[in-house]
């Protein structure tokens, strides 16, 4: 039995059911949620941004302030060069906390709750950070950096920066792993409860309000610590004067 | 390996695609667009303090500048008054010693148009005497002589008197 509370695609789903575009509808049901909040935003994009007044209106100024909130926010851990990465942790912020909270909508889906979702996020910002890396110190040098520097004596016990390297690579290929089965847990264990608090009925209301203001924090709290944790990923590999 | 059993390589690949173009499109119509507002904003506001600071600095040099030109006015014009005071009082000095002069003049001319009445009032009175003593000469002597007589001999007298003194 689905813990899952039904959403339009499981509904179009099963009026469709013994169809092919059923079986699609099945496997690409995240992938439609995610396609629905990246038109949202674009087109919210678009509309506000479309016709930008030195004196902003109310929309306009929502946008700046989220805007210039993400690049102090990036540019307060990785400096003045972190208005280069501010579009990408900001497209990932607006992008997670969209897909957090869609699930809060009746017959909608946090896409979020799959980690397939979650891991290619986390894959992105795996390849932007290793590219990042390469790029701002060179391929030597970041092999360099991840052998811990070996200078003097350390550079001739070879097995020591070799095992450093090893640590370094596992650590690396971890990071995309832990950041997303932590946000695809929270939120999934979020709508978990939520769909079991609603299978309550009338009676599970009050706690079902609780958990929807629970799962509002915890979606904020998860987009937040996504794309800390990002940055962070960004500073630990372009700060190597330490 | 249950775990895994939870991932699906397409998805993967169509969340990845997802999340790139959403990141395009947002980098062209927010990103971009909205970052460079809020530099030039910013850029706008920072000038705009930095021409309110040099306009305050301009200011203070005017005022400065208008208090030296003030405090100079006011010197020269203490200096001119003073040469005024100055000059005034030369002229005063000029106008008294003119009118001393003139009054020495007056002085002078009144004394020799004095002098001159003396002599004339002296010459009248001598006259007036002269007449007299001739009357008085005639009754006490009861003679005749002639008015010219009288005169010249009368003359000689009083000559000899004021040889005399």
């Amino acid at each position: 039995m689905s813990t899952e509370l039904p959403n339009i695609v499981t509904i179009l789903e099963s009026k469709l059911e013994g169809t092919v575009f059923a079986h699609y509808l099945r496997l690409w049901e995240n992938v439609i949620f995610s396609l629905i909040i990246i038109s949202i935003l674009s087109i919210a994009s678009y509309f506000v941004c479309r016709k930008q007044r030195l004196v902003p209106n109310r929309l306009q100024n929502i946008f700046e302030m989220f805007v210039g909130g993400i690049d102090d926010f990036v540019c307060g851990i990785l400096g003045a060069q972190g208005r280069k990465y501010t579009p990408f942790i900001g497209t990932l912020f607006i992008y997670i906390i969209f897909m957090n909270f869609f699930g809060l909508v009746p017959f909608m889906k946090s896409s979020t709750t799959s980690w397939s979702t979650t891991l290619a996020l986390a894959l992105c910002v795996f390849i932007y950070v290793q590219y990042s890396a390469i790029k701002e110190n060179g391929i030597i040098g970041y092999i360099d950096h991840m052998m811990g520097k070996p200078r003097g004596f350390l550079a001739f016990t070879v097995a020591i920066p070799l095992l450093l390297l090893f640590l370094h690579i596992v650590g690396e290929l971890i990071k995309p792993i832990s950041l997303s089965l932590r946000l695809r847990s929270n939120i999934w264990g979020d709508d978990i409860l939520l769909s079991i608090m609603a299978g309550f009925g009338l009676k599970g209301i009050p706690m079902l309000f609780f958990n929807t203001f629970l799962a509002i924090i915890a979606g904020t709290v998860q987009a937040v610590v996504f794309c800390l944790l990002s940055t962070i990923y960004f500073a630990l590999v372009l700060a190597h004067e330490d | 390996m249950e775990l895994l059993k939870l991932l699906s390589t397409s998805e993967i690949v169509a969340q990845v695609i997802n999340f790139l173009l959403l990141l395009f499109i947002l980098r062209i119509f927010l990103w971009k667009r909205i970052l460079k507002l809020l530099d030039e904003r910013k850029e706008r506001i920072s000038s705009g303090l930095k021409s309110i600071e040099d306009s305050k600095a301009e200011i203070e040099r005017l005022k400065a500048e208008y208090e030296t030109q003030l405090s100079s006015i006011e010197n020269i014009a203490r200096e001119r008054i003073k040469e005024a005071v100055k000059e005034g009082s030369q002229v005063v000095n000029e106008i008294k010693k003119k009118a001393q002069m003139d009054a020495e003049k007056i002085i002078e001319a009144a004394k020799i148009d004095m002098k001159h009445e003396v002599a004339r009032a002296k010459e009248n009175l001598k006259d007036e005497i002269i007449a007299l003593t001739m009357k008085a000469t005639e009754s006490l002597i009861e003679a005749k002589f002639t008015e010219e007589n009288d005169k010249k001999l009368i003359g000689d007298f009083l000559k000899q008197v004021d040889e005399t003194k």
